[in-house]
């Protein structure tokens, strides 16, 4: 909203600067964005907040001001010159929906000349941005400006059948708006019709049929009071937002009608000439009671901190335009007498106790407050597991994944062929849906984190990142099949593709795979404390047949491992392998966390024995290391993955594996021959077992 | 034999070692210029001449032997010019030999010379993102003062997003323009503040907590905007709170995160949630308060709303408002997150471009 410095100093006597007043208004809850000189003018603009309505022109303005420098408001005198005849002689007007137009005036004045307006007025619109059209008009959104009442100008001789009636419209009905749009209206919005049809869109915009033009001799003003509510409602349905709206919708003072409509008629007498008539016509169904307000002078120190003494406290709000209700100070058994305040018919804003301490306190100032730091009965404390969410996080930086951040929204494209993350229900998991998106079709809760990791990876790949390697944390969602609140599951979610790069190098020594990732996964469990995690080949959805795993915490399924099924990886348009894993990350913060013991250092030496085989393909090592400790050998304390090797001289369907043995007694030295047995029974296990050869 | 015999041989030995000696005399100078191998064979040359012409079967040693068979009274004599032959030999095979020594070690030296200006070995190392850095420092200094991190649901009922928050049903934030709903007619949180009210259900004051979380507003991803977001809601119920702890409180928090020399300054505003309401704005952290280009020439930046919480949400969940009182305030990270980096484009914080989240420590 735009303030016309020289405007408002016609309103109310003060004597600061443009600046000096925007900081003053600022800091009592009136915030000035911006001063800008204007020819001999300075124009404000203000944004103010949406429970201060009453501010919206200089008059509501012109108030703040008196209250803060001790002056009062002088409203302009509003003489009209010449009247003839009553409004009621004129034109009908009848309230049809009484709660939605509580208040409904009308006055005439006859025989105008319309015209382009005085150049004072159309300089003054223009200063606040308001486009001038002609003088009627004009006039009609000056005295808008000045005291915030919306009014509304009808060619009376376009109103048919003499009549104005405060209707909802009916259904199918049109109208040609002033902005030159024809628009249908629904059954629920209010508005102003004549004998046959609607004239204007009750405290929104009016008709263009109906209006004032270059030929129109008689004018009806209209003011009103319209229901905030039936206001904003219309104007949203139809994206129609006015001047006129903004204000409805927001609470507009009912009892400043009649004089915004006198202010109107004395200006248009005074510049486009015409009589009035006498009189208005006043329908005031339904009249709008602003509340007394008990205030205890007490409770203004209880909630600011600061004692105000009771003279200060009236002398403030009377200066608001409250009344002090005298002689209703109701003895209370309390020691403390409440002080009752009317409240005025602009403040909408204005309900109870504490709105009155928050006007008392900010124009006594804020910055009156002192600084104080409440006294401690807590203790800081973290969310639960958050030491090792922040672990996790850092050991999963320090391999290198950089921390992503993507909309909790995704595509309804990916609501098939993504596994959701295991614990929210398996495969019977349904979305959580949003009824109304902001970006076309991304309509789903993510039930996993993929999704949204494969976008940024393409958003990488599409700005000529090859290499990356993302990390999330975040949550995902399910709907409850039992209609509960759905599912929210904390998960961590990765993705690697490309080479392994180092810092400052700008060549990848190898490619990422399956294990760089798996990797990753274990590191950061391993930072959380949580039990290992056990992996199992399985099928997902996702994921490609062969390179992908089931991730179990205590065996149960919390999450997936592998490399990028073909067919997701074609609908991203990848053409390099990409890694993906996702767990659930409540579950391994729920787990019981591994405890450390200490265990004595051995007073033997141990005797360490590498063993390579050549084996099936199918035997996995995690079988192969199970079979070998399953045979119980007491001096075997560890086996170990060594190394694997596939190609020249290992038969096809094979692979060469090596296993690092270690062999300890706690009492004393083992003998060669004793090692030499029992490694003697490993190798026949695994001969028998899985047909495993010795490799020469 | 006779002197003239012992003589003679003695410079025949001489002469035999100053033959063989030649090709290496030019070394004794130092041998900077020669190549390494060449430097290395003449080395292993060098040995080889020194133990034919001063080992045990050598014709010195020879020489030496026969210094006591010389008549007394030309031993002596005998023996020192057949000690200074010696000398005189040890010198020079010394005086090469160091000398390619010397050459082998710099040119060696030269040869695995480094380059220190490489870069150090390392994996590439990640970066956690911007608002996951900002939060976690949010979170220190409000556990330090205190508080207790909470979090609640991201999916809300109006309850909790709106109706316990003292927000009326007709309230233009509960339309469908502004705020996310499920098909099941529950709201995408627009604001941390309904963790206040699961705090204050499951605390009972004195209480303090802090609140980081997602948020979700339906306005369409620009330059400073994202249809989601972060902020941090602050709340704290206790007898007797006033407005002069909220001011406390913020400027606290405002001198850790940003220094303190960092001024606060309260607005009167307005939340439905908070009566008397505050906007808090802070001394920019760039320019301090005279004006730049951060602040947009004010010196202020603001921070975030607050106030005394409404009486009618402490009724919500059962506490006395003439017992109890407390504040609460809201931040956005992103807006400040955009601030402190300078970012000009929010939506970066949600594209994942490892180009940006690379520069963030
Ligand atoms: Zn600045």
């Amino acid at each position: 909203m735009l303030i016309s410095y020289n405007w408002l100093r016609e309103l109310v006597r003060f004597e600061l600067s443009p600046r000096e007043l925007a900081k003053r208004l600022t800091m009592i809850g009136l915030a000035v964005d911006t001063v800008r000189e204007a020819g001999d003018d300075y124009i404000l603009e203000f944004d103010l907040t949406s429970n201060r309505p009453d501010c919206l022109s200089h008059l509501g303005v012109a108030r703040e001001v008196a209250a803060l420098v001790g002056a009062r408001v002088h409203l302009p005198e509003a003489k009209i010159p010449s009247l003839r005849g009553r409004a009621g002689e004129l034109i009908s007007v009848e309230i049809e929906e009484p709660d939605l137009c509580p208040r409904y005036t009308a006055r005439i004045v006859r025989n105008v000349r319309i015209a382009p307006s005085p150049e004072w007025l159309a300089d003054r619109l223009q200063k606040i941005g308001q486009r001038p059209i002609n003088n009627v008009t004009d006039i009609t959104n000056y005295v808008l400006h000045e005291q915030g009442q919306p009014l509304h100008a009808f060619d009376l001789d376009r109103l048919r059948g003499r009549k104005i009636i405060v209707r909802c419209a009916r259904r199918g009905e049109r109208i040609l708006t002033l902005d030159g749009v024809e628009r249908e209206l629904a059954a629920q919005m209010l508005v102003i019709a004549d004998a046959e049809r609607p004239v204007a869109i009750a405290g929104v915009m009016g008709g263009e049929e109906a209006s004032i033009h270059e030929t129109t001799r008689n004018v009806l003003i209209e003011s009103a009071y319209f229901d905030p509510l039936t206001v904003r409602r219309t104007a949203r349905a139809l994206d129609l937002h006015t001047e006129s709206s903004h204000r409805f919708e927001r609470g507009a003072d009912p009892e400043a009608a009649l004089r915004a409509q006198e202010r109107a008629i004395a200006l248009i007498c005074e510049i486009a000439g015409g009589e009035a008539t006498e009189d208005a016509l006043d329908l005031y169904p339904r009249p709008i009671v602003r509340p007394v307000v008990a205030l205890r002078p007490s409770r203004v120190e209880a909630l600011t901190g600061v004692a105000v003494p009771e003279e200060d406290i009236i002398r403030i709000l009377t200066a608001l335009g409250f009344h002090l209700k005298d002689g209703e100070r109701i003895e209370v058994a309390a020691a403390e007498q409440p002080l009752r305040f009317i409240t005025p018919s602009w403040r909408v804003d204005i309900e109870r106790e504490e709105d009155l301490v928050e006007e008392v306190a900010r124009h006594r100032g804020y910055e009156k407050i002192p600084e104080e730091l409440p006294a401690s009965k807590n203790v800081g404390e973290y969310l639960y597991g958050e030491e090792r969410r922040r672990t996790a996080r850092r050991a999963l930086a320090a391999l290198g994944f950089d921390e992503a951040i993507s909309f909790s929204f995704i595509n309804s494209a990916y609501e098939h062929g993504f596994a959701p993350l295991p614990t929210l229900g398996g495969d019977e998991v349904e979305f959580v849906k949003v009824s109304n998106p902001i970006i076309e079709g991304v309509t789903l809760m993510r039930a996993s984190l993929v999704p949204g990791l494969l976008e940024a990876v393409r958003h990488n790949f599409n700005h000529g990142t090859r290499d990356v390697r993302l990390f999330e944390l975040g949550r995902v969602f399910a709907r409850d099949p039992h209609g509960e609140r759905p599912r929210e599951r904390e998960s961590l979610g990765l993705v690697a593709t490309g080479g392994a790069l180092e810092e400052g190098r700008a060549l990848a020594q190898r490619a990422l795979d399956f294990y760089d990732v798996k990797g990753a996964l274990e590191a950061a469990s391993e930072a959380m404390a949580a039990p290992r995690l056990e992996f199992e080949e399985a099928r997902v959805a996702h994921l490609r047949e062969g390179q992908a795993a089931l991730v179990r915490l205590n065996g149960r399924a919390i999450g997936y491992i592998g490399r990028l099924a073909e067919s997701v990886a074609a609908q991203f348009k990848f053409k390099q392998p990409v890694y993906v894993a996702e767990i659930d990350l409540t579950s391994l913060l729920e787990a019981e966390a591994r405890k450390v013991r200490y265990a004595p250092l051995p007073r033997y030496p141990a005797i360490v024995r590498d063993l390579s085989i050549i084996i099936e393909r199918r035997i996995s090592w995690a079988a192969i290391r199970r079979a070998v400790l399953a045979l119980g050998l007491a001096y075997l304390r560890s086996v170990e993955f060594a190394d694997v090797y596939e190609g020249q001289g290992v038969p096809e369907g094979h692979r060469s594996l090596t296993l690092r043995l270690e062999y300890r007694a706690d009492d004393r030295t083992l003998r060669d021959d004793e090692v030499d047995r029992m490694h003697e029974v490993i190798v026949r296990k695994l001969k028998d077992e899985f047909g495993a050869q010795l490799r020469q | 034999m006779t002197e003239v015999d012992h003589i003679a041989e003695l410079e025949a030995v001489r002469s035999a070692f100053a033959r063989a000696f030649e090709r290496f005399a030019r070394f004794e100078g130092g041998a900077g210029a020669l190549p390494l191998d060449e430097a290395e064979s003449a080395l292993r040359e060098l040995s080889e001449l020194r133990a034919r012409h001063t080992g045990r079967k050598s014709a010195l040693a020879a020489l030496k032997k026969q210094i006591g068979r010389v008549p007394v009274e030309e031993r002596a004599a005998f023996g020192q010019s057949v000690q200074r032959l010696e000398a005189e030999i040890e010198t020079r095979l010394e005086r090469v030999e160091r000398a390619l020594k010397e050459a082998v070690e710099r040119q060696r030296i030269e040869r695995e010379r480094l380059d220190v200006t490489l870069p150090g070995r390392r994996p590439r190392r990640g970066h956690l993102h911007p608002i996951t850095l900002l939060r976690q420092r949010m979170e220190d200094i409000f556990v330090a003062m205190g508080y207790a991190v909470e979090d609640g649901p991201e999916i809300e009922t109006d309850f909790y997003n709106f109706d316990a928050l003292n927000i009326p049903p007709s309230h233009p934030a509960r339309s469908s323009q502004d705020t996310f709903y499920t098909s099941d007619g529950l709201a995408l949180r627009t604001q941390t503040s309904p963790v206040q009210i699961h705090a204050m259900q499951r605390r009972r004051p004195p209480l303090r907590v802090v609140a980081p979380g997602k948020v979700f507003r339906r306005d369409t991803p620009d330059a400073t905007h994202n249809p989601m977001f972060f902020q941090i809601e602050g709340l704290l119920v206790d007898r007797g709170i006033t407005m002069a702890h909220l001011k406390g409180t913020i400027a606290e928090f405002v001198r850790r995160m940003f220094g303190p020399q960092t001024r606060t300054r309260f607005r009167p505003s307005y939340f439905p949630f908070t009566e008397p309401s505050a906007e808090v704005d802070y001394s920019c952290f760039i320019c301090n308060g005279t004006g730049c280009r951060v602040c947009k020439g004010v010196g202020w930046i603001e921070l975030g709303g607050s106030g005394m919480v409404h009486p009618n949400v402490l009724r919500a969940v059962g506490i006395d408002p003439e017992e109890f009182s407390g504040f609460a305030f809201g931040l956005g990270i992103d807006r400040m997150c955009a601030l402190m980096y300078g970012l000009d484009d929010i939506r970066l914080l949600y594209e994942n471009d490892v180009r940006f989240l690379t520069q963030f420590d």
